[in-house]
């Protein structure tokens, strides 16, 4: 196999370093016009007079409402779910009532304020306790205030708790995190004829186009998605925001249009993480789990009723790595007037992690045993299932998770006065469930993957699938090189997300040249394997077969339609499965299984300030599950930027809302992401050995790095000063709090 | 884009003329712009015409005797890198060094903060606690006025429409120290800040509070119940409470008031014993 250091390396760093790359907010082309959203005033009520004559009074200006749509779309974008513009109903603060373009950003602002609405109010739900105070009873399924209800439970749980040694009872709560991707999303239109095209900065170019199909009532075959570079995406960026807009301006307009978001308008549309109460109970007999309660109460914004995902998805996350031999599980997914939940790296469970750790810890405390070694016996193993019933396969968290103890044992002894050591683990799923392709073009001195998507920051797609192609092939990096097509170009694939471009399009890449082996294996008369090696510039076919060895130049192998596509062209596919639970425990709701388990250990030391509540995390140590590392430098780089984003929704990070529901701190001075004088030295620890189903055995590596973060550091400051965080972020006031010095 | 004309005058009477040329309210005045840009950039100042301060030539750090005057318009980057205005101004080099990040520090300038006059302010309890005085310059001569008086309110100081801040004076160096709590160490807002001084001359305290509206203020019942020179431990924790008592804070996204009269007790009693500990602190 080629030596991992042979693979690495950031074709893209050079050009990003030295400012060349064009991301979405760079885009522009001439005679565009700019757009701008026109926001509904307030985050609930109803639209009654919507007056467009001023802003299209104004020089240049085009602007459109609910009633231009049937003049602009073919009558099946009535059938979409949600209206393209807030009119009899408001959804959410900010949700786009109309949208105008104009010759500059400035005109296209001042147009967009010239707008007149007249909105009759209604009331706002600004947060799920103020819908229910108390908890949901029965009345709560089939409220319009609930888009989801979940509800599965296994064995006899109220036995479980009867006959407990200790039932522990504790109330978590979680605050909304944004994914404060640098670059805001930014996209540019155009529509010829019956073309729709639309560039864009977007983590699923082909997502996205099937959404926007819906949306516009077109078909897909009429809509081209093309992506840029994408300024970070970390979930945010997965599915159409802007897009529909600037495609119904180009259309109204007869124009390019170009529409971006400045950052206060990213908090306040963006799709993120919403706030969630948990209610967890957990009753042990013997000094082991007999039963769990978990109940969730998660925000999910203005999700449609029957659409939320969050709540089936995550309500796993809070059973935990852990046996559990009865429980009942019941999650309820409010809607309130936000914008409806979305992604954000490893949706929401960071957030679980915190609460399973921080309970079982607070759980193992109260019984009076060994909180680590409490989590440590009540791991998954391999061969077990889990409590709802999913096999589990290779998985390095139990390893993992001896490793920190270790590693905390070693700082617990060298740690001064103040400081606290916490051991967390976390578990998550590569989505190998979401399937694609990719084209490969073998040509005479170079290899070509096309692919469908951009690459979006963390180096999966120009470096991971590349770096995959190098071992697979057996050729130098530098003869590999990635390229990303628009939908109307590209074999479909489904999106930088879910932790899957390597894993997935790493077996297509496995596919193809598996094809292309046997194709070529057949042009040399060779019967055998094949390899490929360099020559110079040109790139050699070889085999070994009994009779001696060959070697030829690929160019002397192609055939001429082969020569005028410029080489040996095979799509690789890869489609897997998705988990799948025990259904016979469920009671109410859709639950997702995970596929392809993968664990992180974390150990962090933090300081405690004792009269202020101030936490500084000292250090930092990551022992990640990784299947098999591919690419070591981008697998570090990955590891070490979860724990600073994760440091974020530990500490500081939090979008908050009014009782009105009016988003307060929209920007990066009062929404704190972490700066890198909070970021603490991190070491990282790649464990192998525990395949996964990715190339190689590979297991996916863009989420799992930040979910167990908020859970080691919390526990880390309840060792140093004694404090037991139940809400997130730990800031210094809740500290404080905590510690009774206020 | 937003648009004006800049113009870098020469000298002075070249700036108050370029001032009184745009009057009334068409021109701003640029220092290193870390406020101004921001402001023009959201439309809370819409200026026809920019005058930039670069040119003048008050970049100058000038001691005579105990006292110091810094130039207005000397990016605090320089200024916190100045070993003997860190020895001698220990608080003050703190403060420095607490704003924003180093990349801002090579631009902002002390005369921009003191004229910008936030509440949020990490430099403006400290000039507090020194006494300093701004020297103001116009078409009608040279004023000066103690810092307390000069800075009202957030954006609104004893400034006419043609004159400029060029220097701030110190008396006499002075023993010092600055504290805060922000959320986040680096490029944050302080929740609440405390500065602190004692002059080598009379030993007496001087105590400032910032992060509070509508503007940092001395907080003269904590100075003096410290007393003369080094305090008791009780008469320190009566400063604490003097100070906590002294001012009505706020509640809102960044901080309740509770726990900002809880921190500024614990920061007066850091401060205070920063102070005593420093170089020259008069025993
Ligand atoms: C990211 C960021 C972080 C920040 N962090 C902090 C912080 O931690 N602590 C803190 O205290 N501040 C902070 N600030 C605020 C700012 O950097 C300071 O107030 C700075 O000192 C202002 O100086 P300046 O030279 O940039 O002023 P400018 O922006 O040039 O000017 C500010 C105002 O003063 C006027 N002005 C400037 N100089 C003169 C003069 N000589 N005479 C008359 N009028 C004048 C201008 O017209 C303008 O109204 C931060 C700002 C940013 C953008």
């Amino acid at each position: 196999m080629t030596p991992a250091s042979e693979t690495a390396g950031r074709p893209d760093a050079r050009a990003k370093l030295h400012g060349a790359v064009r991301y979405g907010t760079d885009l522009e082309s001439p005679g565009m016009l700019w757009g701008a959203l026109v926001p509904a005033p307030r985050p609930s009520g109803a639209v009654r007079r919507l007056d467009l004559s001023a802003a299209r009074a104004l020089p240049g200006v085009v602007a459109i409402g609910p009633d231009d749509l049937d003049r602009l779309l073919p009558p099946a974008y009535r059938s979409a779910e949600r209206p393209l513009f807030a009119a009899a109903s408001i959804d959410y603060g900010f949700q786009p009532i109309a949208a105008v373009a104009a010759p500059t950003r400035a005109a296209a602002r001042a147009a967009a304020e010239a707008v007149r609405a007249t909105v009759d109010p209604a009331p706002v739900v600004a947060d799920v306790e103020s819908i229910f105070p108390d908890w949901p009873g029965p009345e709560a399924v089939g409220s319009p205030h609930v888009a989801a209800h979940v509800h599965a439970v296994r064995g006899d749980v109220d036995a479980a708790f009867r006959d407990a040694d200790r039932v522990v009872r504790e109330t978590y709560r979680t605050a909304s995190v944004h994914q404060v991707a640098l670059e805001p999303h930014a996209c540019l239109a155009r529509v010829d004829g019956d073309r729709w095209t639309v560039r864009t900065s977007t983590q699923s170019p082909f997502g996205t186009r099937e959404d926007l199909a819906t949306m516009l009532g077109l078909p897909e075959s009429a809509i081209e998605v093309a992506g840029t570079w994408v300024g970070g995406g970390f979930g945010g960026k997965g599915a159409p925001l802007l897009e529909p807009y600037a495609l119904l301006l180009a259309r109204a307009s007869g124009r390019p249009v170009r529409l971006a978001l400045d950052y206060a308008e990213e908090f306040r549309l963006g799709r993120t993480t919403l706030p969630a109460v948990v209610r967890m109970e957990t009753a042990v007999r013997d000094g082991t789990i007999s039963g769990r309660r978990v109940r969730l109460l998660l925000d999910v914004g203005a999700a449609l009723p029957g659409r939320d995902f969050a709540t089936g998805y995550s309500i796993g996350f809070l059973l935990g790595p852990y046996r559990t031999p009865t429980f009942e599980v019941e999650g309820f997914g409010v809607r309130t007037h936000k914008p409806p939940f979305g992604p954000h790296r490893a949706p929401f469970a960071p957030q679980c992690a915190f609460v399973v750790e921080s309970h079982l810890d607070h759980v193992a405390r109260e019984v009076g045993l060994d909180p680590e070694a409490f989590r440590a016996a009540h791991l998954w193993r391999e061969g077990e299932a889990t409590p709802l019933g999913q096999p589990v396969g290779p998985f390095g968290l139990a390893a993992a998770f001896e490793r920190a103890r270790a590693t905390a044992r070693a700082w617990r002894a060298a740690a001064p006065p103040g400081h606290g050591v916490g051991v967390a683990g976390g578990f998550w799923s590569t989505g190998t469930g979401a399937g694609g392709e990719l084209r490969l073009r073998l040509a005479p001195s170079e290899v070509v993957l096309e692919v469908g998507e951009r690459e979006i920051g963390s180096g999966s797609v120009v470096a991971g699938l590349r770096a995959v192609a190098v071992r697979v092939l057996g050729l130098p990096a530098d003869r590999i090189r990635v390229e990303s097509l628009g939908t109307a170009e590209a074999p479909f694939d489904s999106g930088v997300f879910g932790s899957r471009t390597v894993a997935v399009l790493g077996r297509a890449i496995e596919a193809a040249a598996a094809e292309l082996r046997s194709i070529l294996a057949a042009r040399l008369g060779a019967g055998g394997p094949v390899e490929f090696g360099i020559d110079g510039e040109r790139i050699h076919v070889r085999a070994d077969p009994a009779g001696g060895r060959i070697d030829r130049p690929l160019a002397d192998l192609l055939t001429p339609d082969e020569r005028g596509e410029g080489g040996v062209v095979v799509v690789g596919k890869h489609y897997g499965r998705g988990g799948t639970i025990d259904e016979s425990l469920v009671r109410a709701g859709t639950f997702y299984g995970y596929t392809d388990f993968t664990g992180a250990a974390h150990v962090a030391e933090v300081a405690v300030d004792r009269a202020t509540g101030a936490v500084r995390v000292v250090r930092y140590t990551a022992f990640q599950d990784v299947g098999t590392l591919v690419d070591p430098p981008a697998a570090r780089a990955q590891v070490e930027g979860g724990i600073a984003m994760g440091l974020g929704t530990a500490l500081t990070e939090e979008a908050i809302w009014s009782d009105d529901g009016r988003l307060l701190n929209p920007g990066l001075l009062d929404y704190r992401i972490p700066t890198f004088g909070e970021v603490p030295p991190i070491e990282v620890e790649f464990l192998e050995g525990f395949p996964g189903a990715g190339p190689f055995g590979a297991k996916g590596l863009g989420e799992p790095p930040i979910i167990p973060v908020p859970a080691a550091i919390a526990l880390a400051v309840r060792e140093a000063c004694g404090a037991h965080a139940t809400e997130l972020p730990v800031t210094a006031e809740r500290t404080a709090r905590a510690l009774k010095l206020l | 884009m937003v648009e004006f004309d800049l113009v870098a005058p020469r000298s002075a009477d070249e700036a108050f003329a370029a001032l009184r040329a745009a009057a009334p309210d068409g021109a701003a005045v640029l220092a290193g712009g870390t406020d101004l840009l921001p402001d023009v950039d959201e439309g809370r100042q819409r200026p026809r015409v920019v005058v930039s301060l670069r040119h003048l030539p008050w970049r100058t750090l000038d001691w005579a005797g105990p006292s110091l005057t810094i130039g207005s318009t000397l990016p605090l980057r320089a200024l916190e890198q100045d070993p003997d205005l860190v020895r001698r101004f220990p608080g003050l080099a703190e403060a420095i060094r607490d704003v924003g990040s180093v990349a801002l520090r090579h631009r902002a300038t002390l005369g921009g903060n003191v004229v910008r006059a936030a509440p949020t302010s990490d430099l403006v309890p400290v000039l507090l606690a020194l006494d300093a005085e701004v020297e103001i310059v116009g078409p009608r001569g040279t004023r000066r006025l103690p810092v307390d008086r000069f800075v009202r309110a957030s954006r609104r100081v004893d400034l006419g429409p043609e004159e400029l801040v060029r220097a701030v004076w110190f008396p006499e160096a002075r023993p010092s120290a600055y504290r805060w709590q922000r959320v986040r160490p680096a490029n944050d807002i302080s929740q609440v800040a405390v500065a602190a001084a004692c002059s080598p001359a009379d030993r007496r305290w001087r105590i400032a509070v910032g992060g509070v509206a509508p503007r940092p203020v001395r907080i003269p019942s904590a100075a003096e119940a410290l007393g003369a020179g080094a305090p008791t431990a009780a008469a320190v924790a009566r400063a604490a409470r003097a100070a906590a008592d002294a001012v009505a804070f706020p509640t809102d996204r960044r901080a309740s008031a509770d726990y900002r009269r809880h921190l500024v007790a614990t920061l007066v009693e850091r401060v205070v014993d920063a102070v005593v500990r420093a170089e020259g602190f008069p025993r």
